[in-house]
C-alpha cells in the first residue's frame, strides 16, 4: 500500500478525527444532561411523569440507533424539522444516549442510601437542600464508573453518524477509500485507530473513576 | 403530513425483510456463543499467551465501532480468496463482536460464582473436570441468561448497520421504501415500529427465562 | 447546661400494610433524664424512636414535644414541611449506620446543618462544628473524610453533627450496633457526657450495661407494645413482667459464653 495516500488524505482525516471528538463530547454532555433530567424527573414526579417518561426510555432503547437518525434528517424534513447532518446527527446521539444516561443516574440515586437522606431530614434539611447536597453529590460520583463506560460506548456511534453524510473521520476515511481505492487498507487503518483511541480513552477514564470514587470507598 | 395508509402499507415489505434481521442477528449470536465459549476458556486458561490473545481479541472487538469492522470483513473476504455474499460478511461480523462481549459475560458469570462451589465439589472427591460440567457451568449460564438475552436485543440493533454493505434487511428495505414512495417519514417508523416489536419480544422471553432459571 | 426537652407519648398506633409495627404505645419521657429502650430485634423501638422525629409517620395517636403535637397540625391533618423541619431543628438524631455523607469531610458533615438549616455562615459554622468535634474527642479528624475514619470516630462525628445544631432532645438508633466490640466504650463515653449535661436522650440499644448505669428509665418493648417501664433497677433486675424475664434470659445465656 502506499504511503503517501496518507500524507495527502492526512489533514482531511485529522480535521474528520477532530469532528468525531467534538460530536462524541457534546453527545455525552447533552445526552448526559438529558438523561439527568430525566432521571431527577422520574424520582420526584408524579404518576402520568413517570410512565410517559418509562415509555420514552422504551422506544429510544427498542429501536437502532441508524433507524433514529433516518427518522430524524430523512423524515423530520416531512413534519416541518428540517436540519443539517450535523445538528441533526447530535441532536440524533443526545436523544439515543439520554435514556442509557437517565438509567445510570436513576440506578445511581437509587443506590443512595436512605439514611444518608434521613440525615439530612433529621436535622432540618429541605428537599431541595437534600438534593443539591446530598442525592447529586453521592449520586453522580457513585454514577461515574458507568458514565465513562456508556461515553465510551458513544465513541463508538459517532461514526454512524457518517451515514448521513457529517463529515466526522469514518466519512472522511470513505472519502479517500472512494478516491484511491483503498477500502481495505483504510477501513483497517480506521479500525486501529479507533482500538487506540478506545483503549486510551478507557485508562484516563479509570483513572478519573478512581480519582473521583476515592472517598466513596469504604476503608478496608 | 403523515400518510397512515403509506405508513401500513410499509410493514409488509419490511415484514418479509425482518427475516434477514433476525437471519443476521440469530446467526451472529448463535456462532458467537460458540466463539465466545472459546475465549472465554482461553480468558481463564492458564497459559498466559492464550490469554493475552483473548484480550486482544476482546479489546479490539469492543474497541472498535461495528460499523468499521463491519467493512473491514465485507473487504477482506474477497482479497483472502474468500468471494461470498455481503450476508456472509455480516454474519461473520456479528458474529466475531458478539464473542467478545459474550466471553466477557461468561468469564463474569464463572467469576462470580463463590468459590466455595468448585472447592465443595472438589472436597467431596469430584474431579476438576465433573466440577466443571456439574457444578460450575449449569449455575454460570442459568446466571447468565438475561445478560444473553441483552447481548441478542443489541445485536437485533446492530444489525441495522449490515444495510450498509446492501443486505436487504429492515433498515435496507425502509430505506428501499422511501425512495419507492418518497415518504422517508412512514417508512422509518415503520421500521422503528418493527425493531420495537422484536425487541420487546426479546425482553419478554427474556424476563420469562430469568424467571423460570430463577433458583 | 442545656436546655431540655420532654416528650410525651399517647395511644400511638402504627401499620405496615396489615402489619402493626406499635399498639398503643404511651411513654413519657423527662425533660433532661435519659431514656432506654430495650427489647428483642422487630419490636418496634426504633419504629417509636423514629416517629418522635417524624422520620416514620405514626398513624394514630399523639407525639408531642414540650406539648407541640410532631407530624400533625390535627388529627389526620400532616404539618407542613416547613413546620416540621423548624421541629426537627431541635432534635438531634445519631443512627446506627452513622449516615455521614460521604463526600464531605469530618467538619464538613458538621457544619452542613449549621450554614443550610441555621443559616450561618461558613467560617462560623466551621468554628462551631470545630468545637463540636472537639467535643467528641476529634479535634485531630476534622478534616478526614468518613472513609478515612474508623466506626467508632464516625459515630462520634454523627454526634457532633447533632449536638451542633444545639438540640434539646437527642435520639440513638442502636449507636453502637454497626460498631466492633472494641470500639464502643469511645461511643457511650460521649453519650455519658453528654446525659450527664442534662440532654433528655431516647436510647434504643442492646447495650444492658448502658442501660443500667446511665438510663434513668427503662422501656421494655416488645410485638409492638411497650410491656413496661420501671427504673433501670427494676426492669433489668427485679423483672415482673414473664416476658422481661425471659428477654434478659436469653441475652444473659447469650453473653455467658
Amino acid at each position: 500500500m502506499d504511503l503517501s495516500i496518507f500524507t495527502e488524505y492526512g489533514p482531511r482525516l485529522l480535521a474528520g478525527f477532530r469532528l468525531t471528538i467534538i460530536c462524541w463530547l457534546l453527545g455525552t454532555v447533552f445526552g448526559a444532561a438529558l438523561g439527568l433530567l430525566i432521571a431527577v424527573a422520574q424520582r420526584y414526579g408524579g404518576r402520568t411523569v413517570r410512565w410517559a417518561l418509562q415509555t420514552y426510555i422504551e422506544l429510544i432503547r427498542g429501536t437502532p440507533f441508524l433507524v433514529q437518525l433516518f427518522l430524524l434528517y430523512y423524515g423530520g424534513p416531512m413534519i416541518g424539522l428540517r436540519l443539517d447532518p450535523m445538528p441533526a446527527g447530535l441532536l440524533g446521539l443526545t436523544i439515543y444516549g439520554s435514556p442509557y444516561f437517565a438509567e445510570i443516574f436513576r440506578s445511581a440515586f437509587r443506590a443512595v442510601p436512605l439514611g444518608l437522606i434521613e440525615a439530612g431530614r433529621a436535622i432540618g434539611m429541605t428537599e431541595l437542600a437534600i438534593v443539591r447536597r446530598i442525592l447529586l453529590p453521592v449520586g453522580l460520583v457513585s454514577a461515574v464508573p458507568a458514565l465513562v463506560n456508556f461515553s465510551i460506548i458513544l465513541t463508538k456511534e459517532t461514526v454512524i453518524l457518517s451515514i448521513i453524510t457529517v463529515p466526522e473521520v469514518m466519512y472522511q476515511t470513505q472519502y479517500m477509500a472512494t478516491m484511491t481505492f483503498t477500502f481495505l487498507e483504510g477501513y483497517f487503518t480506521l479500525a486501529l485507530f479507533f482500538w487506540a483511541f478506545v483503549e486510551v480513552i478507557s485508562r484516563l477514564g479509570r483513572r478519573l473513576e478512581r480519582r473521583i470514587t476515592r472517598h466513596l470507598i469504604e476503608r478496608t | 403530513m403523515f400518510s397512515l395508509s403509506t405508513f401500513l402499507d410499509a410493514f409488509w415489505p419490511l415484514t418479509m425483510a425482518a427475516r434477514y434481521t433476525l437471519l443476521v442477528s440469530g446467526l451472529g449470536i448463535a456462532l458467537g456463543l460458540v466463539i465466545g465459549a472459546f475465549v472465554c476458556v482461553l480468558a481463564l486458561s492458564k497459559s498466559r499467551a492464550a490469554r493475552i490473545a483473548a484480550a486482544v481479541w476482546v479489546s479490539y472487538l469492543r474497541g472498535v465501532p461495528m460499523l468499521v469492522q463491519l467493512l473491514v470483513v465485507f473487504f477482506l473476504l474477497p482479497v483472502i480468496g474468500i468471494d461470498v455474499p455481503a450476508i456472509v460478511a455480516a454474519v461473520v461480523t456479528t458474529a466475531i463482536v458478539a464473542s467478545a462481549y459474550i466471553s466477557e459475560i461468561w468469564r463474569g458469570a464463572i467469576t462470580a460464582l463463590p468459590r466455595g462451589q468448585a472447592e465443595a465439589a472438589i472436597a467431596i472427591g469430584m474431579r476438576p473436570r465433573d466440577s466443571w460440567i456439574r457444578i460450575i457451568l449449569p449455575q454460570a449460564v442459568a446466571l447468565s441468561i438475561p445478560q444473553l438475552i441483552n447481548e441478542l436485543i443489541l445485536l437485533v440493533k446492530a444489525s441495522s448497520l449490515v444495510s450498509v454493505v446492501g443486505v436487504m434487511e429492515i433498515t435496507r428495505a425502509s430505506q428501499a421504501q422511501a425512495g419507492v414512495t418518497f415518504r422517508p417519514l412512514e417508512a422509518y417508523l415503520a421500521a422503528a415500529c418493527l425493531y420495537l416489536a422484536i425487541n420487546l419480544c426479546l425482553a419478554a422471553l427474556g424476563r420469562w427465562l430469568e424467571h423460570r432459571m430463577a433458583v | 447546661m442545656v436546655e431540655a426537652s420532654s416528650v410525651e407519648i399517647r395511644k400511638v398506633n402504627k401499620y405496615y400494610g396489615p402489619f402493626q409495627a406499635l399498639k398503643d404505645v404511651d411513654l413519657t419521657i423527662p425533660p433532661g433524664k435519659v431514656t432506654c429502650l430495650i427489647g428483642p430485634s422487630g419490636s418496634g423501638k426504633s419504629t417509636l424512636l423514629r416517629c418522635i422525629n417524624f422520620l416514620e409517620e405514626y398513624d394514630s395517636g399523639e407525639i408531642r414535644i414540650d406539648g407541640q403535637l410532631i407530624g400533625y397540625e390535627a388529627p389526620g391533618r400532616k404539618m407542613s414541611g416547613r413546620k416540621l423541619r423548624a421541629m426537627r431543628r431541635s432534635i438531634g438524631m445519631v443512627f446506627q449506620q452513622f449516615n455521614l455523607w460521604p463526600h464531605m469531610t469530618a467538619l464538613g458533615n458538621v457544619a452542613e446543618g449549621l450554614v443550610r438549616v441555621r443559616g450561618l455562615r461558613k467560617a462560623e459554622a466551621e468554628t462551631r462544628a470545630a468545637e463540636a468535634l472537639a467535643k467528641v474527642g476529634l479535634a485531630d479528624k476534622m478534616g478526614n473524610h468518613p472513609s478515612r475514619l474508623s466506626g467508632g470516630q464516625q459515630q462520634r462525628v454523627a454526634i457532633a453533627r447533632a449536638i451542633a445544631m444545639e438540640p434539646r432532645l437527642m435520639l440513638f438508633d442502636e449507636p453502637t450496633s454497626a460498631l466492633d466490640p472494641e470500639l464502643v466504650g469511645e461511643v457511650l463515653n460521649v453519650m455519658k457526657t453528654l446525659a450527664a449535661e442534662g440532654m433528655t436522650m431516647v436510647v434504643v440499644t442492646h447495650e444492658m450495661g448502658f442501660a443500667a448505669h446511665v438510663a434513668d428509665q427503662v422501656a421494655f418493648m416488645e410485638k409492638g407494645e411497650l410491656v413496661g417501664v420501671d427504673s433501670p433497677a427494676g426492669i433489668l433486675h427485679h423483672p415482673e413482667d414473664i416476658r422481661i424475664q425471659g428477654f434478659l434470659r436469653t441475652y444473659h445465656e447469650r453473653n455467658s459464653f
